[in-house]
């Protein structure tokens, strides 16, 4: 962006009562910080990302008050009172939560860093939707960017811990087909 | 973050929201679902010294008929009006505009209000709401008005509310029997501003011959445009194919679309073209008039 | 050898670490006492800075430093290496050379102080005229020799008389076609913490390769390179943009020496678009002629690229004319010119993937002229030997993957005109085109350990940018060591672990696979040697022929055996290590090495409105062996779905005026996006190749970008008899 010189900045810190991951946390925030950076710079819960900072990447969401949304586009003065559900947040004790579980198994995390945003949505989706579709899956996570997998496997990752939640059984990872080839090519 | 830094109001009224804003009237900002106003913040193409939060002011947020209207809290959240059981019963229209709103997290915290006060060109909700002749109620220091949307956007994110103004309440008259109407938008990817989009709305009565109709449309000139050459032309038609492309055709004139990323000059028109006549196609098809 | 993991579709072993929040990325590593530095950067893109006045920023609480060129520390060295390295600008002199350029870092204790004090820097710049066009460069085009699969390969080749093949043919085309700057857009940002203890540096960085970071900074400051350690744990997508230390990273070397403090630097996402490079422009010339029976009887590929004024990037487009197709006349030339922008780089799949844009695409218009099927075409000048220098393929599967890819997709439902199929009032439309990328090697170290427990730690300095370096080496090395995939522990992202070359190109698999199996079964014949020299062992005095690795133990062929654990005890109870090396033999010289593959997509498009929707997609590839079908999938798929942004949506758009990127954010730089996916299947021809490198793996993460972007675009003629060929195919072009 272009430098556009301002006048000095001082304005008083705001104090900052909330929940997150069932945990009360109390602490004093600058106004101008957001959600997403207090939680990965005052309270190292680092999991939520920081990909585009203008909410174009999906990869702070966060669910807050029961609502999905994205971390980098509000701003930690409105959060007071609040409660916010975080990646960390999924998984109770060693137990992975079963998207997370689906995830892991259908390789819907390459790099990772999309990741922690596509489970905490998924989350979101299947907490208000349990028999969400496919269509449906796909549309709650147009938003977020995945730049390594494809997508597909996110969907069929949703799709698994869906049944998983419902205690259907769900199906097994979808692997390529791999065919013995010629090594002459004829 | 947010570059510069600002004191936080959160009034618990609407009197006193308005207060503050009177008290600030250069360098406030009203917050409502922020997903514009952050961005905007943090890319300095904004500043606030004072940002006033109204999301902690009660019964800014409902969807309700009444009196023959369809009244939407000016806080309600697009989420909430894509899922309104009411809204999806009786205005397929505004199911079509709140669902290609940017994206569904964005819906989460994004509101109806903001989307029109905000009086971006590009936003979707005015071209719905001047297809509709919507009213927004706007609450100042002197009280209540109730503007007409058709006189609410003035230019580029300049709207007709007061520096000291909330817009409080949108008030869409209600369906009749033989209405309908749809939004249609063409978009570069989910999430993006429209490259161009039309909302339609029609009444068709008894003798099957169109009584009323209202075209908008999204980023085609530097307010959000109602084409009213195309209503005109309308009335009293019997809505077929050849009138409708007609519409469309004297629609796309009333453009005045910049050349950008999106496209040429050109390009936007004949895309309003096209987009009209499919949205007007459509909200025939749910007036039952085909 | 036997085979019981290497094939398996294990799941990654990082997936836990990356779905419970855990795995920290370069810029989350928590380092005691760590400031923040933000770049400032410049807003024109040519001249000189007068004057930068810091002071009001200095003056901010909470800076430590704003260092510009004015106090910045003079670099005693160069930082800068040979290969695929880049020059950068790390606030040494006045010059303003590319728009966004970096010219000064705010220091301060806090990340939003540092931001806030970066903006309070004023620049007084004398501006020069640039030009980010390369057509007012034509003129100074010049060639130069390309770094391409780890060696320089010539600029220009031709064989045969292409002008008199061009004549003779039955049918011709020539045509100029372009591909657009893209920006990688990984989406991590770029960050690094650099944190000095005396004349020691340690980096965290995402990096694609710590060993080029660790040099090139020892270079820079003058200081020993195994004074530099360089950690890169977990990287958020890269591409190729991480696979060189731009400018941020010796400046935030450079600002935590200076402040004496470690400091963290992440770039913000629009500062990736310029002092971090992209795929540069291309335009390209095809002409391509044929009999009627399809036999070519000439191929020209021209391509001209820019770079910048100060370093060289070659965009290698024309490189694949080379050895794709068989023609007696064949010639490639690369031209360069150099404009004001930040130096362009590799992105996945440099040169092929544009290259193939243009050559698939004058292949399909050739075919159309001949009346011909496309695949037919492609058939008729099946290379069974490299066409370059008549080298035998080290194994080449193409023709089963036209064959199996077109019965997959249904390749004989296609419309044999134009706009002659609907589906709900769209145009359907499907094309194809192939796919080739070298089999690239190179040299590359690893280090196997076996533990008393019986378990082995395993570890190379390569990086897992979520390919699944960190699951597919364990699996390599339990192989060679008799272990069950879980006693197999990988680890990577080191520069004190064992040399590894860049994670690109391809070759990570290839290179530090086969450096891990060397590494492997280099411990596990040391395990055997110490076995039969061990009385107490039940396999004294056996020949090592006689011994094989199975199950955690060493096994005689008679039956007799020994575990690892009571090996390692007698033997003292330390671990037992080998290291193991690979580099390129004399096998390259004899073969031609290139994977293949072929790709079918089905568009559909709205006829009124110019939308194109990639409604099918198959790809057969053949690329070796597949060591694990699960991360292979997701390379392809990943590479299959570039290849739809880079169709329809990929470009960097220039603003000739101000001479800058004004796509610089995700809203305007368009990726794919779920909505864009539809039904995308990959598969594989499995290869049994002797010669490609020990572990027999040709490469998964380029392949499946190359040639996706012309089958769409051959699948949008198909549809609209429109032949658009300036990517990306935007719906206003279709109207």
């Amino acid at each position: 962006m272009d430098l556009v010189p301002l006048t000095t900045p001082s304005r008083e810190k705001l104090r900052l009562a909330f929940t997150v991951n069932g945990e009360p946390r109390d602490l004093v925030v600058e106004s101008y910080k957001t959600l997403l950076e207090v939680l990965r710079e005052d309270l190292g819960l680092t999991g939520t990302k920081h990909g585009c900072e203008l909410g174009e990447c999906g990869a702070c969401a966060v669910i807050l008050d029961g609502e999905l949304v994205l971390s980098c586009l509000v701003a930690a003065v409105e959060c007071p009172g609040r409660s916010a559900t975080t990646v960390e947040g999924l998984r109770q004790g060693p137990e992975l939560h079963p998207l997370q579980q689906c995830f892991a198994d259908h390789g819907a995390a390459q790099c990772g860093y999309c990741t922690p945003g596509m489970l905490v949505a998924a989350k979101w989706l299947l907490d208000r939707n349990p028999r969400a579709t496919r269509g449906e899956i796909a549309e709650a996570l147009s938003g977020q960017i995945c730049r390594c997998t494809g997508y597909l496997q996110i969907f069929d990752a949703v799709e698994a811990a869906g049944r998983t939640l419902r205690g259907e059984p769900a199906p097994a990872p979808l692997l390529p087909s791999v065919h013995r080839g010629s090594t002459n090519g004829r | 973050m947010i570059p510069s830094s600002f004191d936080y109001h959160a009034p618990a009224t609407l009197a006193e929201a308005v207060a503050l804003l009177g008290k600030y009237p250069e360098d406030a900002k009203v917050l409502s679902g922020g997903q514009s106003l952050l961005p905007l913040l943090k890319l300095r193409l904004g500043q606030a010294g004072h940002l006033i939060d109204i999301g902690k002011i009660p019964g800014l947020e409902y969807i309700k008929e009444e009196g023959g209207m369809l009244r939407i809290g000016g806080r309600t959240r697009e989420s909430a009006l894509e899922r309104s059981e009411i809204v999806q019963k009786r205005y397929p229209i505004l199911v079509d505009t709140a669902k290609v709103i940017a994206d569904p997290i964005v819906r989460n915290l994004a509101t109806v209000g903001g989307n029109l006060a905000h009086g971006d060109p590009g936003n979707d909700h005015p071209a719905t709401m001047l297809a509709l002749g919507a009213q927004v109620v706007a609450m100042g220091k002197s009280g209540e008005r109730v503007i007409p949307i058709d006189k609410f956007f003035l230019g580029l994110f300049r709207t007709a509310l007061q520096p000291d103004e909330i817009l409080t309440e949108i008030r869409i008259p209600a369906p009749v029997e033989g209405s309908g109407g749809a939004y249609v938008k063409l978009e570069r990817k989910v999430g993006d501003y429209a490259t161009a989009a039309s909302a339609a709305y029609v009444v068709i009565g008894t003798q099957g011959f169109v009584e009323r109709a209202g075209i908008g449309l999204t980023n085609l000139g530097p307010t959000p445009i109602k084409a009213t050459a195309a209503e005109k032309y309308l009335i009293g038609k019997k809505p077929e194919t050849a009138a409708l492309a007609e519409a469309a055709r004297i629609a796309a004139q009333a453009t005045e679309p910049s050349a950008d990323r999106r496209g040429a000059v050109e390009y936007k028109r004949e895309m309003a073209r096209v987009l009209t006549g499919r949205a007007l196609k459509k909200a025939v098809e749910r007036a039952g008039g085909k | 050898m036997t085979t019981r993991n290497v094939g398996q579709p294990f799941v990654r072993r990082d997936g836990r670490a990356k779905v419970t929040g855990e795995a920290r990325y370069s810029y989350e590593v928590a380092v005691p006492d760590a400031v923040y530095g933000v770049l400032v950067t410049s807003g024109i893109a040519k001249g000189r800075i007068v004057e930068i006045d810091t002071s009001a920023a200095e003056r901010e609480a909470g800076v430590l430093a704003v260092i510009s060129h004015k106090n910045a520390l003079r670099l005693p060295g160069e930082p800068h290496l040979e290969g695929p390295d880049r020059v950068v600008q790390a606030l040494q002199d006045d010059r303003i050379r590319y728009s966004n350029q970096p010219i000064a870092v705010a220091v301060a204790d806090t990340f939003e102080r540092a931001v806030h004090a970066a903006m309070l820097v004023r620049v007084n710049a004398e501006v020069a005229a640039h030009t980010v066009r390369v057509e007012d460069e034509l003129h100074n085009a010049f060639p130069h020799k390309i770094m391409a699969g780890g060696k320089l390969q010539e600029p220009d080749e031709s064989h045969g008389d292409v002008a008199a093949g061009l004549v003779a043919g039955a049918a011709r085309v020539e045509e100029a076609y372009e591909t657009p700057f893209e920006t990688h857009n990984p989406l991590e940002p770029h960050a690094t913490v650099a944190s000095w203890s005396g004349d020691r540096l340690t980096v965290y960085d995402a990096s694609q390769w710590v060993f080029a970071v660790k040099k090139k900074l020892a270079k820079g400051f003058g200081i020993p390179p195994e004074n530099v350690r360089v950690v890169t744990k977990f990287v958020g997508g890269a591409f190729g943009c991480k696979g060189s230390a731009w400018s941020h990273v010796v400046i935030a070397a450079l600002a935590a020496k200076q402040v004496a403090r470690p400091v963290k630097l992440a770039l913000s996402r629009h500062q990736m678009f310029g002092p971090v490079g992209g795929r540069p422009r291309t335009r390209q010339k095809v002409a391509v002629a044929a009999q009627r029976d399809g036999k070519l009887t000439a191929i020209r590929h021209e391509t001209v690229s820019p770079t910048s004024r100060f370093d060289v990037f070659v965009e290698a487009s024309a490189l694949q004319a080379r050895h794709l197709y068989a023609s007696p006349n064949i010639e490639s030339r690369h031209r360069i010119v150099r404009l004001d922008i930040g130096t362009p780089t590799f992105m996945r799949a440099p040169g092929e993937s544009s290259g193939s844009f243009a050559l698939e695409s004058a292949m399909d218009e050739l075919a159309h002229r001949l009346e011909m099927d496309p695949l037919a075409l492609r058939l008729a000048s099946y290379a069974e030997k490299d066409p370059a220098d008549g080298k035998p393929f080290s194994s080449k599967s193409l023709r089963a993957c036209y064959q199996e890819g077109a019965r997959r997709f249904g390749w004989e439902k296609r419309p044999r005109t134009p706009r002659s199929q609907t589906r709900s009032g769209q145009f359907v439309g499907m094309g194809m085109a192939t796919a080739m990328y070298p089999a690239n090697f190179a040299p590359a170290q690893a280090l196997a350990r076996m533990l008393p427990d019986g378990s082995a730690q395993v570890e190379s300095g390569t990086i897992d940018l979520g390919t699944g370096a960190y699951t597919v080496f364990a699996q390599i090395a339990a192989d060679e060591l008799g272990l069950p995939f879980e006693k197999v522990r990988f680890d990577l992202g080191d520069s004190d672990m064992p040399e590894a070359p860049i994670a690109a190109g391809s070759m990570t698999a290839a290179s530090v696979g086969s450096a891990v199996l060397v590494a492997s079964r280099a411990l596990r014949d040391r395990l055997i040697r110490t076995a039969i020299v061990d009385s107490a062992s039940p396999l004294h005095g056996l020949a090592p022929i006689e011994i094989r690795a199975e199950d955690g133990r060493l096994v005689a062929t008679s039956g007799k055996s020994d575990s690892y654990v009571e090996l390692i005890r007698r033997a003292g109870g330390k671990p037992i290590e080998e290291r193991g090396k690979t580099a390129p033999g004399d096998e390259r010289e004899k073969f031609s090495m290139h994977g293949f593959g072929a790709h079918f997509a089905e568009v559909l498009v709205d006829p009124d409105l110019g939308t194109v929707h990639v409604s099918r997609m198959v790809g057969v590839f053949a690329t070796g062996r597949i060591l694990n079908a699960r991360t292979a999938r997701s390379q392809f798929l990943g590479g299959m779905v570039w290849g739809i942004g880079m169709a329809l949506h990929e470009h960097s758009v220039f603003d000739e005026k101000l001479g800058r990127i004004m796509t610089r954010d995700l809203s305007d730089y368009h990726v794919a996006v779920n909505a864009d996916v539809g039904s995308i299947e990959p598969l594989f021809l499995e290869e049994e190749d002797a010669h490609v490198d020990p572990a027999g793996v040709k490469g998964a993460g380029e392949l499946g970008l190359c040639g996706a972007a012309a089958a769409i675009a051959n699948a949008v003629f198909n549809a609209t008899g429109k032949r658009i060929r300036e990517l990306p195919i935007t719906p206003d072009k279709l109207l």
